[in-house]
């Protein structure tokens, strides 16, 4: 096919492989600094309780020790998303099994060990509650009881441990129930996961001379992670200054402070460097898991299969703290509509303290979670009905125009080509091939988060373009993809183009990389820099050739007026020579999404941006006996509106469909009286190579308007449908229907012999 | 706090150095599991014995009466020993899903019998071939099945200045296959759920002769399964015999409950895969129809 782009739609090499691939990129964990110190934290043994004591003395007195730091070291201040709740160090009371007390400061890694185990801290135990239906219970022990006293955004409604409840309402759910043919009740219920970076969280703080807090860390979010430093340690902003190394992975669960606020504060007390790198306990007992959530959905429908209302009543288990928690509240409930038209509506959400793990933001929050529970049931639903899944989605799903069930108006719906393909290419119409062998299918759509993009786009000496940002390059390419657009605009090849990322001191301000929006929102504040950028090369050759800025042309790698020409590199030397050189400042805000405010009650989450479509399907055996699952094969449609970089959103999509098998079939965090009970990776089971199937990927191009030459968001969505896909493939494999993750073989073998006792 | 490092160049320095250093200090072959321990518990040893210089004892041999392993032979080079093809193939098949490339290429089967946990791989098909094992100490060299040296959860028989020098047995007479089957979560990096070896020979009469059948992770530590096999001595394999096999082994299990499984699922495990065992070994010996093992 002939491609009207020289560099979009190609799959070149990212700009970063070279310094990967050599071992010479710089990681967090690799980072050192001249005089530097190490810290180590002191964790809390209990779930719930109050410090009694901490007797520091006989740590202080072992060898290479500088300083324990502990929340007396730092200015009493809670801080969070939506709910400020979190502190540093806990300072009076411990809410969770790993929970940091204080912090120990030494010469080497193994003398900052050896001290925390002689920091003695005396603690008083107070009960707990381990589980949402616990925790919402009248007179249950509140695991924050001064949480009226802590600050939190005006949207939420809070009560004692519920940091939220919201719904999302429409039409009239008790008549339409009523007047539905059948009605379906289920309880869904998912597990904890961790995003399972490679590596773990890391970073330096130092003080420089001026006092001015100076952190190079792995985060995602560098200008987040100043504006929470400068609030912890009532700073300014600018007082703070944060660095990025080369990244590790991050999923979501570098959003938030890792361990930049411990290395801050024992710099602070220690007077030195120091650094610190999360252990691989610390990564499963404290890190920001993805939310485990309860979810009851009541679906009415019609004989022949049409959705007339939904209801749902969704628990979210948000750990010690709300952080992200409060606004998987929200999100889920537009995932749990599903990708349908729904005239009624009515779901409920509670976000809830427990005494455990605090969570976060992990790839597609909500998504994994929400789909399950809604694409199980339809297959449930198809069942019972008789009706083909593929058939009865066909039946219900939401097309070009259709509201959404916030009455955003929906565009570029591409969901029915997306369904179609994938049952095309996994070979529905022999959906149950053998005993034991069933095929599943699921779709969903996902947002492309807004916020706001800056760039620097500069031309050097010699032609070459910088590309300086303020988002990180967290190993997905997006940034790469980003250059693309850029090259793609101004004429020039990616090869030209070097990205200067990650220091908030001098890059332009960026809302980070999250939430599908890299190349997206990077991309769209280059195609404005190259506006601006062409606009001034036209005014320096109009200049050069005494005509009219409007009257120059822009070529592939410079510009020209009749037959005069001057490439890029001659007109970096002639604004390096004239007006301090070629610089431009390129922006981008998406528009707001319209909906229906009248729908949506106390959500903070409450519209699906730029919104993109898929589908999965899997082919895939049981062994009836063992429990085991093989997978045949596994397909995923997925609109990505333009294909900038096709090898990296392929490369996102088989990333995403194995960390969604993770959760699907073989990872969680297991808790027992919020003690973790596999607290390292040899019983918490991330997917190995062994485990990947053969993951075939189709990319839709149903451009959206908004995006760079019609791009949509790419890197989360496939993450969101695994669960759903498999558990709906084993149903028709063996009829099995397990309705909590993971699927292990075990529960697939429990759940086998249940349904042959109740048959006999 | 410092640890020593030494690296004998001998097995009697080795073992005049464990004997020197006394209780306190510990042998060290690919590390995988002693690393792990130290970092887990953050009790270190006073002085670690490196053998990994003691290069005799990394070969496999072999002669008229069975096969020698060297403590050193590492999980790699088990996997990919031809001599280990027909016959034996379980040992490929047990030593091939041991944690992951890099661990196998390390790790080493002395280690595997030494550390003795529950779940090590290599444990039940070395009983199935009745292997003994070789230490040499302070006061001198002996010879204990591995039935007897393996007492119990990361107990065994072996005094602390004795190095194991080498794992044998006996190949069994006659037309006979083996297999392995290991049950857990993943494909690879993962401590077996339940472990079960089995090696089965065909008698003139085409039934199922000198059956042997052990299990690992369903117990203290990994046992022969006596009462299955004397149940399927001299019969053919039928469903009705495999199913009442697999009961049989199910029901000498004494699994724990943890993490990675209940011990209801486990026991179940035990009667599916001592059932699955048998079936695939008697396939064996039926297709390969004679023993292409090296002799
Ligand atoms: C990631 C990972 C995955 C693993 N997966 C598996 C698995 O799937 N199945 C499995 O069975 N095991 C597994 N293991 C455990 C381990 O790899 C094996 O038990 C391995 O065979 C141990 O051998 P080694 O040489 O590394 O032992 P080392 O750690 O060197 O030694 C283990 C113990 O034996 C002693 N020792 C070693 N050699 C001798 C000797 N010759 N004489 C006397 N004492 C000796 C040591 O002092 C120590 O106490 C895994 C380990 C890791 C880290």
């Amino acid at each position: 096919m002939n491609s009207p782009f020289r560099v979009i739609g190609k799959s070149f090499a990212r700009l970063d492989a070279r310094g990967k691939v050599s071992g010479k990129a710089v990681y967090g964990t690799d980072f050192a600094m001249q005089g530097m110190l190490h810290g180590k934290l002191i964790q809390s043994p209990i779930a719930s309780g109050e410090i009694l004591s901490i007797d520091i003395e006989r740590a202080m007195a072992m060898p290479g020790v500088y300083a324990v730091v502990t929340a007396k070291d730092i200015p009493a201040q809670r801080y969070g998303s939506f709910v400020k709740d979190m502190e540093v160090f806990a300072s009076q009371r411990v809410n969770f099994v790993g929970q940091p007390v204080a912090a120990v400061v030494a010469r080497t890694v193994e003398e900052a060990e050896e001290a925390v185990r002689a920091v003695d801290i005396k603690y008083k135990e107070l009960p707990g509650v381990f589980t949402t239906e616990e925790a919402i219970q009248a007179g249950a022990p509140l695991v924050h009881p001064a949480w009226q006293e802590y600050k939190a955004v005006p949207t939420v409604k809070r009560d004692g441990n519920v940091t939220n409840y919201a719904r999302l309402v429409l039409g009239d759910v008790e008549k339409a129930l009523k007047e539905s043919d059948r009605v379906f009740t289920h309880r869904f219920v998912t597990n904890v996961v961790h995003p399972g970076y490679t590596e773990p969280r890391a970073a330096i703080a130092h003080w420089d001379d001026s006092n001015q807090l100076v952190v190079w860390s792995n985060t995602q979010l560098p200008f987040e992670a100043q504006a929470t430093l400068a609030e912890i340690f009532k700073l300014t902003p600018s007082q703070v200054r944060v660095n990025l190394t080369v990244i590790g992975g991050g999923f979501g669960g570098k959003l938030r402070l890792g361990v930049e606020h411990y290395a801050a504060a024992a710099a602070l007390k220690a007077g030195r460097p120091v650094k610190f790198v999360s252990s691989c306990e610390e990564e499963m007992t404290s890190a920001l898991p993805r939310q485990p959530l309860t979810i009851e959905l009541t679906t009415g429908v019609t004989n022949d299969g049409k959705i007339l209302a939904k209801e749902a009543s969704i628990l979210v288990d948000t750990g010690a703290t709300s952080g992200s928690g409060v606004g998987v509240a929200s999100s889920v409930m537009l995932m749990l509509a599903g990708p349908y038209k729904i005239p009624n509506l009515r779901l409920e959400s509670r976000s809830v303290y427990t005494n455990k793990t605090p969570t976060g933001s992990f790839r597609a929050p909500a998504g994994p979670q929400g789909n399950f529970a809604v694409e199980s049931q339809m297959d449930i639903i198809a069942d019972a009905l008789n009706i083909d899944p593929l058939e009865l989605r066909l039946r219900n799903i939401v097309r070009e125009g259709d509201l959404a069930p916030n009455g955003q108006k929906l565009e570029s719906v591409s969901l029915e080509t997306c369904l179609l393909k994938a049952a095309d290419a996994i070979g529905w119409k022999d959906r149950k091939p053998a005993r034991g062998r069933g095929k599943g299918i699921a779709c969903a759509w996902w947002t492309t988060t807004s916020g706001s993009s800056g760039v620097y786009v500069k031309l050097g000496p010699d032609g070459r373009v910088f590309l300086n940002t303020g988002c990180a390059e967290i190993g997905t390419a997006a940034l790469t993809g980003a250059a693309q657009v850029l090259a793609e605009a101004l004429g020039v090849e990616l090869a030209d183009i070097q990205i200067v990322s990650g220091d908030t001191a001098s890059t332009p301000f960026d809302f980070g990389a999250q939430g599908s929006r890299t190349a997206f929102a990077v991309g769209n504040a280059c195609l404005d820099a190259v506006t601006k950028l062409q606009q001034r090369m036209k005014e320096i050759a109009a200049k050069q050739f005494s005509a009219k800025p409007e009257d120059i042309e822009i070529t592939t790698g410079g510009v020209k007026h009749g037959d005069k020409t001057l490439s890029l590199r001659e007109i970096a030397a002639v604004a390096q020579a004239s007006q301090g050189g070629l610089i431009a400042h390129g922006t981008f805000i998406a528009p707001p999404t319209l909906h229906d405010k009248e729908r949506t009650e106390n959500m903070v989450i409450t519209a699906i941006n730029s919104p993109s479509f898929h589908a999965h399907a899997v082919d895939l055996s049981v062994d009836e006996e063992t429990g085991e699952i093989k997978i045949h094969d596994y397909v995923v449609v997925q609109d990505v509106g333009r294909a900038i970089n096709p090898k990296y959103i392929e490369g996102q999509i088989e990333g995403g469909v194995v960390q969604g098998i993770g959760q699907a079939l073989s990872e969680e965090i297991v808790y027992e009286n919020g003690i973790v009970r596999n607290p390292g990776l040899t019983d918490y089971k991330m997917p190995t190579a062994m485990d990947a199937p053969n993951i075939r990927s189709f990319l839709i191009e149903s451009p959206s308007k908004v995006g760079p030459y019609g791009a949509k968001g790419v890197g989360e969505p496939p993450v969101i449908h695994p669960p759903a896909t498999i558990a709906n493939a084993i149903a028709a494999a063996v009829s099995a229907r397990v309705q909590t993750l993971p699927i292990t073989a075990e529960k697939i073998v429990r759940t086998l012999a249940e349904v042959s006792t109740k048959a006999t | 706090m410092k640890v020593e490092f030494l690296e004998p160049q001998s097995l009697q320095d080795a073992v005049a150095m464990a004997k020197a250093k006394g209780v306190g200090a510990r042998f060290v072959a690919g590390g995988t599991d002693l690393v792990i321990q130290m970092r887990k518990t953050g009790v270190l040893p006073e002085a670690i014995i490196n053998l990994q210089r003691l290069r005799a004892l990394g070969e496999i041999k072999h002669d008229a009466d069975g096969f020698s392993l060297g403590a050193l032979v590492t999980h790699r080079q088990i996997e990919s020993e031809d001599r280990f093809l027909g016959g034996l193939q379980a040992l490929r098949e047990s030593a091939c899903v041991i944690g992951g490339h890099q661990v196998r290429n390390v790790a080493t089967l002395g280690g595997n019998l030494c550390n003795a946990s529950p779940a090590a791989d290599m444990v039940p098909i070395l009983l199935c071939f009745n292997a003994d094992v070789t230490l040499v100490g302070s006061s001198g060299s002996r010879n204990i099945p591995l039935a007897a040296f393996i007492e119990g959860p990361r107990k065994t028989q072996r005094a602390h200045d004795e190095v194991m020098t080498d794992i044998r047995f006996p190949k069994p007479a006659g037309k006979f296959a083996s297999a392995f089957l290991k049950g857990g979560r993943r494909r690879a990096m993962e401590i077996s759920i339940v472990a079960m070896a089995g090696v089965v020979s065909m008698s003139a009469g085409g039934t199922m002769t000198d059956v042997r059948l052990a299990m690992g992770a369903a117990g203290p530590k990994a046992i022969r399964l006596a009462q299955a096999e004397k149940f399927l001595e001299g019969k053919v394999p039928s469903k009705a015999v495999l199913e009442e096999a697999g009961k049989l082994a199910a029901a000498a299990a004494s699994p724990i409950d943890d993490v990675r499984a209940s011990a209801s699922f486990r026991r179940h495990l035990v009667g599916v895969y001592a059932r699955r065992v048998i079936e695939l070994g008697w396939n064996r010996i039926s297709e390969a129809g004679n023993d292409r093992s090296a002799a």
